[in-house]
Order: C-alpha cells, then sequence, then structure tokens
C-alpha cells in the first residue's frame, strides 16, 4: 500500500505492506537513527513523534502514520538544537543505543510542560529505558533543557 | 531448551520468518534437568554423555555427571577445625536467579566469505582479538584467515563475550557465497544467549567472642546451562565465587561448582559470580552481627585487613583501604526520615573489594596525521563506557596537547597484533599501560613513520579496590513492598582519568545492582525462559532506580603512571546484599532469595509474626 506522510518536515511517499511497522519503514527510508531494542513497546529506544505524540514505532503500523507529521531523531536534532547541547554537556549518555528515545521522549516532555518537578520529569522519562548511565546524567540533561528553552 | 535447531537465509527478514514458520519440528521430550541440584544428584540424566572428553575440558570423569567446572581454593579442614571451636557461627545458604545483562541493542552478527576464504566479521562482540581464537578454534582455521571489523556496542555488561551466533553465520555465508546477516529480537536475546548464572551459596562464618573472623566458608554451587564455551574463561568457572570478601580471614575454604544443566547457556555478566557470591556473604555477615551482639559496621571494622596483610587465599594486595572506606561511607551517611505513613525505615551495608588487573597484553599504533594530529590506533572497542574518550585523555596529558589534537579509532583485528578486549575491569588500566609505553616510543621516533607498541605485561600483585554500599529502605509490612529510597556508594579510587565516564560507572553499577536485588528475574522453571520479553524481564526504569549518592575516597595507589584503578565492576556486586540488610534493619525478616520481591518479603513477615 502506499502510504504518505511528512518525515522531519520532508512530504514523503512509500509502498510498504499493510503490517509494516513504522520503525521498519523509517529505518528503510535511511533514518537509521531510530532503533530496535526490546520490539514490544517497553524500552522506548525507538520513539518518534507522530502528530506530536512519543510513539514507540516498534509498535505502531505504518499505515497509521497516512498523512502525520513524523519526526525521528533526525529531525529533532535539527528541530531543537538546545536539546542535542543539553545531552552532550551533560553527557546524558553512554553507548548511545538509548539515546534517540531518549533525545525524542525529552523533546515530547519539553511540548507538553513548562517545568517540571524531578518527579515529573522521572515519570514522563520512565518509557525510555537505559541500562548504562543509572539514568542519573540523562535526567539532568532534560532538566537543563527545560530550564534553558 | 532454548537450543537453535534449524536455521533459515532469506532475502529479507519477513521471508525468513514465514520460511522458519514452515519448518515442522517433531520433539521426542527426554529426562532433562533444569536446576544445578538436580542436575548433580545421584542417577540425574546426563546433559553431555562424557564432557570430559571434549578438547580442553577441564572437569575429570571421577568429578561426576554434569559438571562444567569444579574449583576449590584453601582448606575445608582448617575450617572446620576452626568452626569447631568458634564462639559464633553463622551457617546460611542463599539463593539468586539467572539474569540477562540488559543491554538495549540486541546481539548481532554479519559474516563475509571471500572467494580466498577470507572472513570478514562484523560483530556485537567486546573482544575482538578473543573472539576472532574462540571462531577460528571452532572451525578449525587459523585466526589471521578472520578479521573482526570494528564497531560500536550498544552495551554489553559482559553478555558479549562469546562467539554466539556467528560460527552459524559464517557456515551459512558459505553456504550460500553471499554475506549473510543474523540480528537477534529482542525476546531471542533474553532466552538464547549467554545469561547471569543462577547460584546457591552456602556460606559459613566463624568468629571469636569479640567477633573477629576465624573461619570462613562459601561454597557455591551454579547452573552453567547446557554449554561451558559461552564463558570466555581458562577454567570456565567464574571466580567472582570464590573471592573471600575482602577480609582478614584465617581458614578460608571456597568451592565453586557449575552443573550443566538442559537451559540455555550461561556466560559472564558484570563481575562473573561476585554479585552471587556477594550477596551471601554479606548478608551473612550481618546475620553473624546479630549473632555476636555488634553493629553491622563494627563487626566489618573489626575484620578489615591492613596494608601489607595477606588475603585468606594467599594473595598479596599492593593496598588495602577498606577501613578508610568504611569510616568514609559512616560520615557521609545520612539518615532518611521520608519514609510514608506506616512503612518501616532501614539502613544495610555492604563491602566488595574488587582486583584491578596489573597485567595486559595489547598494543595501540601511533599514526602522524598531515594535518599535525596525532590517530592513535587501538583494537579496544567501545561498549559505551568512554574508553575511547579515556584514551584520548590518557595521550594529551602525556604530550601535553589538546584533546582535539588526538583522534582515537578502533581498527581491525587484522591492523593490531593484539589485545584483551574490554572485560575483567581492566580497560582503563591497559589503556594506561599502553599508552604510556606508545608515548615513550613517539618521543624516541627517528622519522614522522608510525609508531606501534606491543605491551606484554605480566604484573605483580593486583590492586584492590574496596566499595562500600549503604542502602536505605522503606517497608510497607502490610504488603512486603520494598522502596529503596537511596544508595551510597563509597568507593576507594586512584586517580580519575575522566570524572564524569567514572561516576557513570558508579551510577549504572549501583542501578544494576538494585535491578538484581528487586526486580530481576529470567524464570527459567521448566527449563524455559519464562521472562522473554523485557515487559516481563524487569529492567530499572528511571523511576524504579533509588537516589544514588557517591563518595569517592581518593588519593590510593593505582597502576602504571597514569596511577589508575578499575570502577566498571566494583558497584554492582554488593548492592543486593546492602538492600537486603535494610529490609532485614526495617522489618526483622532475612530475605535469603533473590529478587527481593513484595510476595517474598510479606511471606516472611507473615511467617515471622
Amino acid at each position: 500500500m502506499r502510504v504518505h506522510f511528512v518525515l522531519n518536515g520532508e512530504e514523503t511517499a512509500c509502498d510498504c505492506a499493510p503490517d509494516a511497522l513504522l520503525l521498519d519503514v523509517i529505518r528503510d527510508l535511511g533514518h537509521t537513527g531510530t532503533k530496535e531494542g526490546c520490539a514490544v513497546g517497553v524500552c522506548g529506544a525507538c520513539t518518534v513523534l507522530v502528530r506530536e505524540v512519543p510513539v514507540c514505532s516498534c509498535l505502531y503500523l505504518a499505515a497509521m502514520a497516512d498523512g502525520a507529521e513524523v519526526w525521528t531523531i533526525e529531525g529533532i536534532a535539527a528541530r531543537d538544537p538546545t536539546l542535542i547541547e543539553c545531552f552532550v554537556e551533560r553527557e546524558g549518555m553512554q553507548c548511545g543505543i538509548c539515546t534517540p528515545g531518549q533525545v525524542v521522549s525529552a523533546f515530547a516532555l519539553g511540548l507538553d510542560y513548562g517545568q517540571a518537578t524531578e518527579e515529573e520529569i522521572r515519570q514522563f522519562m520512565s518509557g525510555n529505558l537505559c541500562r548504562c548511565t543509572g539514568y542519573v546524567t540523562i535526567i539532568e540533561a532534560v532538566r537543563t533543557y527545560l530550564d534553558r528553552r | 531448551v532454548g537450543e537453535r535447531v534449524a536455521a533459515v537465509v532469506a532475502e529479507s527478514r519477513a521471508v525468513a520468518e514465514v520460511a522458519a514458520a514452515l519448518v515442522e519440528i517433531e520433539y521426542e521430550e527426554l529426562p532433562a534437568v533444569f536446576t544445578a541440584e538436580a542436575a548433580i544428584a545421584p542417577g540425574a540424566p546426563a546433559v553431555h554423555d562424557a564432557p570430559w572428553g571434549y578438547p580442553r575440558a577441564f572437569v575429570k570423569e571421577e568429578q561426576g555427571q554434569n559438571r562444567q567446572s569444579v574449583v576449590e581454593e584453601g582448606s575445608l579442614d582448617a575450617v572446620e577445625a576452626a568452626l569447631a571451636t568458634s564462639a559464633f557461627v553463622v551457617d546460611e545458604t542463599y539463593t539468586t536467579p539467572a539474569v540477562h545483562q540488559g543491554y538495549l541493542e540486541p546481539q548481532a552478527c554479519v559474516a563475509e566469505v571471500e572467494p580466498s576464504g577470507k572472513i570478514r566479521l562484523w560483530l556485537t562482540n567486546k573482544s575482538p582479538f578473543v573472539v576472532r581464537s574462540q571462531i577460528a578454534d571452532c572451525l578449525g582455521i587459523d585466526p589471521g584467515s578472520i578479521d573482526v571489523q570494528p564497531i560500536a556496542l550498544g552495551g554489553d555488561f559482559g553478555g558479549k563475550g562469546s562467539p554466539e551466533d556467528a560460527p552459524l553465520c559464517i557456515a551459512l555465508a558459505r553456504r550460500v557465497g553471499r554475506p549473510t546477516k543474523m540480528v537477534l529480537r529482542y525476546s531471542e536475546d533474553l532466552a538464547s544467549t549467554d545469561a547471569r548464572h543462577p547460584a546457591r551459596v552456602r556460606v559459613r562464618i566463624g568468629c571469636d567472642a569479640e567477633g573477629r573472623i576465624t573461619a570462613w566458608s562459601q561454597d557455591a554451587l551454579l547452573d552453567g546451562g547446557a554449554y561451558g564455551g559461552f564463558k570466555p574463561a581458562g577454567t570456565v568457572n567464574i571466580h567472582g565465587t570464590l573471592e573471600p570478601g575482602g577480609y582478614r580471614i584465617p581458614a578460608f575454604y571456597g568451592r565453586s561448582v557449575i552443573a550443566y544443566t538442559n537451559t540455555i547457556p550461561k556466560g559472564h555478566m558484570r563481575a562473573p559470580g561476585s554479585p552471587q557470591a556477594t550477596f551471601a556473604t554479606e548478608s551473612a555477615m550481618d546475620e553473624l552481627a546479630l549473632k555476636v551482639g555488634l553493629e553491622p559496621a563494627e563487626l566489618r571494622r573489626r575484620n578489615l585487613p591492613r596494608t601489607g596483610e595477606r588475603e585468606a587465599n594467599g594473595r598479596e594486595w599492593i593496598e588495602l583501604r577498606g577501613l578508610e572506606t568504611l569510616e568514609a561511607a559512616l560520615s557521609a551517611l545520612r539518615r532518611r526520615k521520608d519514609a510514608p505513613p506506616g512503612w518501616r525505615l532501614g539502613i544495610g551495608m555492604s563491602v566488595y573489594c574488587r582486583a584491578t588487573p596489573t597485567s595486559t597484553g595489547s598494543s595501540m599504533r601511533l599514526v602522524p596525521k598531515p594535518d599535525g594530529r596525532l590517530r592513535c590506533e587501538i583494537g579496544v572497542i567501545e561498549t559505551g563506557t568512554g574508553s575511547h574518550t579515556v584514551a584520548r585523555e590518557l595521550l594529551a596529558q602525556s604530550l601535553a596537547v589538546p584533546l582535539e589534537d588526538i583522534e582515537v579509532v578502533q581498527v581491525s583485528t587484522d591492523e593490531l597484533p593484539v589485545d584483551p578486549g574490554a572485560g575483567g575491569s581492566r580497560v582503563t588500566s591497559s589503556l594506561s599501560m599502553v599508552a604510556d609505553q606508545a608515548v615513550k616510543a613517539w618521543r624516541a621516533r627517528l622519522d614522522d613513520e608510525p609508531v606501534l607498541v606491543v605491551v606484554e605485561e605480566k604484573g605483580g600483585p593486583p590492586v584492590g579496590s574496596y566499595g562500600v554500599q549503604i542502602a536505605q529502605v522503606a517497608v510497607d509490612p502490610d504488603t512486603g513492598q520494598v522502596d529503596v529510597l537511596e544508595l551510597l556508594s563509597t568507593v576507594d579510587v586512584a586517580e580519575i582519568v575522566n570524572e564524569k565516564a567514572h561516576q557513570m560507572q558508579i551510577d549504572g553499577g549501583a542501578a544494576m545492582g538494585f535491578g538484581y536485588a528487586c526486580l530481576e528475574d529470567l524464570d527459567e522453571s521448566d527449563g524455559q525462559v519464562w521472562s522473554a520479553n523485557l515487559g516481563e524481564f524487569k529492567l530499572p526504569s528511571a523511576r524504579d532506580v533509588p537516589e544514588l549518592k557517591t563518595v569517592l575516597v581518593r588519593g590510593a595507589r593505582g597502576v602504571g603512571t597514569a596511577n589508575v584503578k578499575n570502577i566498571g565492576e566494583t558497584t554492582t556486586p554488593p548492592t543486593a546484599a546492602a538492600i537486603a540488610n535494610a529490609v532485614a534493619d526495617a522489618v526483622g525478616v532475612r530475605v535469603r532469595n533473590l529478587p527481593l520481591r513484595a510476595e517474598r518479603v510479606l511471606a516472611l513477615i507473615e511467617r515471622s509474626s
């Protein structure tokens, strides 16, 4: 089937199977920043924005994104360089596999909340697992981002 | 259960999945063993008929059926004699479950076989040179005919240290005459790779009337799964189970038995063997303190050795700063008061001593670039710990040049002679030793040609590093729910190359220790992995992880001119015992089986009242 969406600000169309996952479709389009982790919607490594809402692209059919705006890490990085600066500055990452999802979720948090308490940040970010850091620097990066924007 | 039985090669994953679904398998159920206890029981069905006959097998026939490895240290007779005359003795058994390393990048392999027979591998493996020889050994070919390519890893924690499916990918690439790629789904990774060994550890500690330890025995029985080859260690054992806890022990006996079972093979995970053993021994230390009538900290204070004393197994240490670390932890402790109404607060501590290896076998090449910068080629993979940053900082510091002037790259196994890989808390110390030699050679060079150094350092006594952890918990006596409020990690450190990366090892290690203590269990009842997705196998989220605090006890003696120590495996092993000890302090029940879930705590509370 033919699916049209706006990917990172650019009109995009592709042919895919009705059961194709958004994750596979955007990766096949060359946007490989989005990662497959758990593949069951738990770890958040594959998080992208669809209609400005963070979704697990490993559970999201590409067909459901028809007509929507989709933002992946590649687009978010260009859309809000401050966010990337905050993750780099606070070293909110180690191996990097969860980082695209963490950044996209942090962006979505910024869309929803002007300010947030530590508890609210942790609650919002709890859908993005990280095995390396113990989360301290990730939460610091998000905190810095909310303060700076 | 979990054995690969067939392989399908296709143009796409979708086609491969459809084809795999067409494979019909008829199974005949055979007698099986799913726990180490069942495996070593008399008359148990044999997992392998004669494992002692395998090439380089570590076990002998007389050691019994279903043994992968049996290692003993110290003297059981001396321990029995000393226990018989000790004023107080604790004798308890503790169990821990199988858990997965939890890296978020599933294991993957791409294999390409050239017409010449040369094999190129892109493999999620943390020790390219080690895995090259393992695969060569497996295929009966020369290691030089395999070139393992540089890649970055999406987390390791010990789980990416065996060949996994590389031999299969190579065989399939040869068969189809094209490169093959295999990427595990996470559920497959959980249910088939190389999880941490489940363990049952019996601990016996005796002491005199003043609480001075007289004898110490730790007897570990581990479930090694169906194959031993997923552990890249010479004895196939996991030696953390034989570490005597960093105390002054006059009579020591340690035994570590790994059994074959019909479950997935077990491998290495962050400080192999130590989390299992330390949960047991540091819980037992608190149980002993209760018998003697001493505060847990006081019992430890009386038994931590000073520099110059030998460890129980005769091992010498360059320096021992357990006492300083303990005192620093106690003075930094601020008691929490934030228990919800009706919940009870508790505090628990745990001590762990980790060795930094002083040996290495590694190499490095420094190549001048046309723009005046320096390119540093290493065989060390970047697993996410910042090893390449550390190499860059070490070189920039030694050469007194800006960081921007140094570029660090991992090269393939064809391009350097040797490297030990990431593991054993050795990367920073190994890099510092090889960087030191490389800088000397660079300074002494006569022309502008690249400089290659190969370092084979045998090393002397290990450098020890103590980690003292204090957990503060709130427990709901009505439900058994445990809320770990805070983990205070106090670590004995020398020079720190990169403060942030060092801190993240402490924090990430403690968070992993917390997951092991409270959440994670692969659950292999009936032999199959039941927690085969990340919804069931619960990794700690940002909400679950307790407040993490750190005290660094600086000024220790480290390794090499950079004077560095280990950090990656210091804060995971002690956590579970610290939390179990805090739960005992809060509600008076002793949890001897991980994970420390509410149901388990509640059952103990109900039984005790």
